[in-house]
């Protein structure tokens, strides 16, 4: 790990004061659980540290009759904690439920979950996340590609989105507030994750110098909702894919539905051609599975995760029929 | 007196080091410092074969602080010497793996030093690079030796080849195994001090002090007492603390020597997945003649391992591989031949099983084809070639014990309800698409001790000393390293001389102050040096017997108070015993005939598998471990080896995969190199018979590595029976069963 300067920042205005113009210089602090490991790795190596986790205003879970709000510092734990969300947006608790140990989500915040950086091996490796050789050969096509993208894969970024709240965020329709020198600004969550052109952007909608604050969930009454995931062992492990669904139905028929998936592309997909698959008709195993099998419809495998496809189609069929009951 | 004779084998007593492990008060290297001490790294070959052109520093680092060691810095041989002395200790002019260390670097700061590593760049001129057997047998590249073998071998009883003609079938088959790392908790890690005037001293996590002190000795060109090896507490080893930290006590001394510092060097998880060894790939062949009633005619096994790119232990590992691969059966013709190949993946090495579990896949996957073959049952096959009392295994070995390998198979699908359960299955399969259920065995043995005349030329000694309050001090090389040795030699050395198990000690493993009583390896710990453990014991007794301080009947004051007249007398009371083989033991090296091992360990291993043919999951839902041990020395011990070697091995079987990309490993973290967890593994149900050995202490044979061997030809015999398609390699990850089944 390479020397780095400690930055202990108390209010929103002085952490972004503190981030600075250029991605790379600084870095913000929450759990690290992510930060700390590419660090050490030196996969990324910021001069500045700055610690968010004494900024009060961004702690916090709220609920009202209009919605739901957690702090970015909000912990995996104390989602898992809260009786409420677990009621009322089961697609949240279950995203978070999945995320790994106990001590991973003790320290892990909600807002770093949206922020970490890809788990692509050739990234962690100190290939950049477009994975590229001195030479500037992509390295992922021939190369293991196994927990690669199957759906967005046709540009350079070949990596998965690492988020595992995200699908949930994007079918629940969210935003995601962040704060910057100007003030704040929200971003809906479908919009908040993009795919980088070179190895100086990143994979959020943020600035430099602009860090998450809040994330505000609609009200879901009414709504049912869940998330799947596919994993390779029970715990402390990483989703092979995972989709969230959100309902609304009518009798037994859907009457809208918004689906997304999860570690299957550079960014979560929003799958429209899932949703349309499902509204109108009730509810079954055979509508489920044709809604997966639409989710997957246009995704293309790398030369080894053809399998990932599959799991794909099974975490949407599973998601709904969970989400139905 | 202690009055009952057998109470302290035979119990699950409180492990020796156990308190100080849990309440985080064992110091392990990474914890102890010395003053003024440096901290070392490795700078390696980032690709698998070339040809060094230069090594250059480059930015802007004060390089004139460090300490830098290259292969020219070495005074004695550039080697770290084990078997055939061919791996550099660092590498000169030619690379011949990824991460094969080239320049050592030591600072006062652990932070710059990382740096300065990241700035040392090795320019290497690539040259082709063999990465599969094939490519070494088929020589497309000579990248070792003549012919790119560091081994053969070849085990011949009758002649298969004048059995082919009459068979009733002839069953052939390919069998293939990946890498596995061995994922100790602690990786590894070495300090060293070193100079002229004191020689070389070392502090380390490692199984083999001797193994250490006899590589240094080559490196510097040393006499022996200027040589000393400590083993510090040791998270953890597998085989793979069993010759790797030769290499690392040699890079920490060489870097020691020349900072006039003392040096600690510690890899972290990444560097010690890459760089270290890992189980060697197999892959086997076999052809089997047998006649309609399912008695095997001929086995005709090829073994092909994947060594790396050094010899290291590959030569033994495939002897290891080699003597087990035709079972606990009986055969007339019997031909095994086998190889060890180079390639250039960084030398593969021990690790638990060392051989045994490749070589046995094949053939307990094997097996259950050729009594498809035949119209058997699995079972029946097996127990129509079982090995009986004073038949013969592959090497010519008569079987001298009381053998009831039926019995234990029975018992075995007794104690899972085998049979109850595949017919059960049978039915749920039948009207369930998506989720198979089977259950499979595999039955097996596995050797303790060094293999042939290993232990003859070990000639292993062990000392156990008295103080003058009558407590005892172990004095052996054999380390602790998570699997009992220092509570089951206690309690051996108790039992000898009826004392309580608190009056005893372990010296500190430490080759200025204990003999060498061989490495910790080969499952021979407990059945080699116990033995010795409770001979010297009784050396002990003896001496104060006949010098007229103590009778046969004695109570603890008369001990404590026999020592303490024989010291002041005497000065010291030190018993040593010395190895010796059994009377019957005979192994011919030329012909690779005879008793391969003083005792084997039998088992039976059940598993009882789910197979979702929608995700292509295997789950494994029960395992039944029933395995013949000589005498259990503590059960909770025991059964701890048994249940950490199955988790394991199902790690092996369903989970584990070492990506090899050109050489390197693509996967070297914990995140995705997937080791099963707690969550991951069905109930484990451990079961031991008793049948006393009489060479063991207290009858007890090795048990260390034989659960290793079993449960990945189990569980995939289980799959085949949830889903009727047959599957030889292992890891057997879902993806490679969705392209199987889809195929």
């Amino acid at each position: 790990m390479q020397k780095f300067e400690y930055a202990n920042a108390t209010t929103i205005q002085q952490a972004v004061a503190l981030l600075g113009n250029t991605w790379g210089e600084a870095e913000v602090l929450a759990g690290g659980t992510d930060l700390l490991a590419l660090m050490k790795d030196y996969v990324v190596a910021p001069k500045r540290l700055v610690n968010i986790k004494d900024i009060k205003e961004l702690k916090g879970i709220t609920m009202t009759a209009n919605g739901l709000r957690l702090g970015s510092l909000v912990t995996f734990e104390e989602v898992l904690d809260n009786a409420a969300i677990k009621r009322s947006y089961p697609a949240i608790w279950q995203a978070v439920a999945g995320v790994t140990s106990p001590q991973i989500r003790n320290m892990g915040t909600v807002g770093g979950d949206l922020c970490q950086r890809p788990r692509c091996w050739y990234y962690r490796a100190g290939y950049g996340i477009l994975a590229k050789d001195e030479n500037g050969k992509a390295l992922v096509p021939d190369g293991d590609n196994r927990y690669h993208a199957i759906l967005g894969n046709e540009g350079e970024a070949k990596y998965v989105n690492p988020s595992s709240l995200a699908p949930a965020l994007i079918s629940l329709m969210a935003k995601i507030k962040v704060a910057g020198p100007k003030g704040s600004r929200e971003i809906a969550a479908d919009q908040f994750f993009v795919t980088p052109k070179s190895d100086n952007e990143r994979e959020y909608a943020l600035a430099p110098n602009e860090i998450v604050t809040d994330i505000l969930i609609p009200s879901a009454s009414g709504v049912k909702t869940a998330t799947y995931e596919v994993r390779q062992r029970e715990v402390l492990d990483w989703p092979l894919a995972t989709a969230s669904v959100a309902l609304k139905l009518d009798g037994k028929t859907v009457k809208s539905a918004k689906i997304a998936l999860g570690h299957v592309a550079p960014v979560p997909v929003d799958s429209d051609a899932a949703a349309k698959a499902l509204v109108g008709k009730a509810v079954t195993e055979d509508t489920a599975e044709a809604a997966g099998a639409a989710a997957v419809a246009n995704a293309r495998a790398l030369s080894r995760n053809a399998y990932k496809i599959q799991l794909a189609k099974v975490a949407v069929k599973r998601a709904i029929l969970q989400a139905a009951g | 007196m202690s009055t009952n004779q057998t109470q302290i084998v035979g119990q699950s007593i409180q492990r020796k080091e156990g308190r100080d492990k849990v309440t985080g008060a064992m110091r392990y290297v990474d914890d102890l410092l010395f003053p003024e001490m440096w901290f070392g790294a490795t700078v390696r070959s980032p690709i698998a074969r070339g040809r060094i052109r230069s090594i250059e520093f480059t930015g802007n680092l004060p390089w004139h602080e460090f300490t830098i060691v290259t292969a020219k810095d070495i005074s004695g041989q550039n080697c770290t010497a084990l078997i055939l002395d061919d791996q550099p200790c660092l590498a000169d002019k030619f690379v011949n793996h990824a991460e094969e260390p080239v320049v050592l670097l030591a600072h006062p700061d652990k932070y710059l030093l990382e740096e300065a590593r990241r700035a040392v760049k090795i320019d290497i001129e690539p040259l082709p690079a063999l990465f599969t057997m094939d490519d070494a047998l088929n020589q497309t590249e000579i990248i070792w030796g003549d012919d790119n073998v560091f081994k053969t071998f070849l085990v011949e009883k009758g002649n298969v080849d004048d059995v082919w003609a009459s068979a009733d079938f002839i069953v052939e088959g390919e069998y293939e195994t990946g890498a596995q790392e061995q994922l100790y908790i602690e990786p590894n890690g070495m300090i060293a001090m070193a100079n002229a005037d004191d020689g070389v001293t070392v502090w380390g996590s490692l199984q083999c002090p001797y193994y250490v002190h006899k590589a240094l000795l080559k490196l510097f060109g040393l006499p022996p007492d200027k040589v000393r090896v400590i083993q510090a507490a040791t998270g953890g080893g597998f085989g793979g603390k069993e010759e790797y930290p030769s290499m690392i006590a040699g890079h920490a001394a060489l870097l020691a020597w020349k900072a006039g510092k003392p040096v600690k060097l510690i890899y972290d998880r990444a560097e010690d997945m890459a760089a270290t060894t890992k189980r060697h790939p197999s892959r086997t062949r076999h052809r089997t003649a047998v006649n309609k009633d399912g008695k095997l005619l001929a086995m005709d096994i090829e073994f092909v391992i994947d060594g790396g790119a050094y010899a290291t232990l590959s030569s033994v590992v495939l002897s290891r591989g080699t003597i087990h691969a035709a079972g606990p059966y009986a055969c007339d013709n019997v031909r095994v031949r086998s190889k060890a190949v180079a390639t250039n993946h960084p030398p593969h090495g021990a690790f638990r099983g060392f051989g045994a579990p490749q070589s046995i896949f094949a053939l307990e996957r094997h097996l259950n084809k050729v009594a498809a073959t035949v119209g058997l049952r699995p079972e029946e096959l097996r127990r129509r070639n079982f090995l009986h009392e004073g038949q013969t295994t592959a090497t010519g070995q008569v079987i001298r014990e009381k053998l009831d390998l039926d019995g234990l198979l029975t018992r075995a699908l007794e104690l899972s309800d085998y049979h109850a359960k595949k017919e059960r299955f049978a039915e749920h399969n039948a009207t369930n698409a998506t989720q198979k259920k089977g259950i499979g065995f595999a039955t097996f043995l596995h050797g303790a001790g060094f293999t042939g005349s290993g232990e003859r030329f070990l000639e292993s000694v062990v000392g156990i000393e008295a103080t003058a309050t009558g407590n005892v001090c172990i004095l052996v090389a054999s380390t602790e390293i998570g699997q009992g040795t220092n509570t089951i030699l206690s309690q051996i050395a108790a039992e000898a001389l009826r004392l309580d198990y608190e009056m005893i000690e372990l010296a500190q493993p430490d080759t200025a102050n204990v003999p060498n009583s061989g490495p910790t390896v080969a499952s021979r710990t407990c059945m080699i040096v116990g033995k010795l453990v409770e001979s010297a014991a009784l050396g002990l007794k003896q001496t104060l017997v006949q010098s007229g301080l103590l009778t046969d009947d004695y109570s603890l004051d008369e001990w404590r108070q026999a020592c303490a007249i024989y010291i002041a007398e005497h000065g010291a009371l030190k018993s040593f015993s010395k190895y010796e083989a059994p009377p019957n033991i005979f192994w011919n090296d030329e012909t690779y005939q005879g008793d391969a091992y003083g005792a084997y360990a039998w088992a039976v291993y059940v598993a009882e598998v789910t197979v979702n043919l929608v995700t292509y999951e295997t789950r494994v839902d029960d395992f039944v471990a029933l395995q013949e041990v000589g005498k259990v020395i503590n059960p909770v011990l025991a059964a701890g080896q048994i249940e950490g070697g199955v988790a394991q091995a199902i790690g092996y079987a369903l989970y584990e995969n070492v990506v090899w990309d050109n050489g390197t490993m693509r996967n070297n973290q914990m995140t995705n190199y997937i080791m099963p967890t707690s969550e991951d593994l069905p109930p484990i149900r451990v079961f031991f018979e008793e049948n006393p050995y009489t060479y063991g202490p207290s009858g007890a044979k090795g048990i260390g590595e034989l659960p290793m061997d079993g449960p990945a030809p189990a569980i995939l015999n289980a799959i085949e029976s949830a889903i009727g398609v047959r599957v030889n390699c292992i890891p057997l990850l879902p993806e490679t069963l969705m392209k199987v089944m889809n195929a």
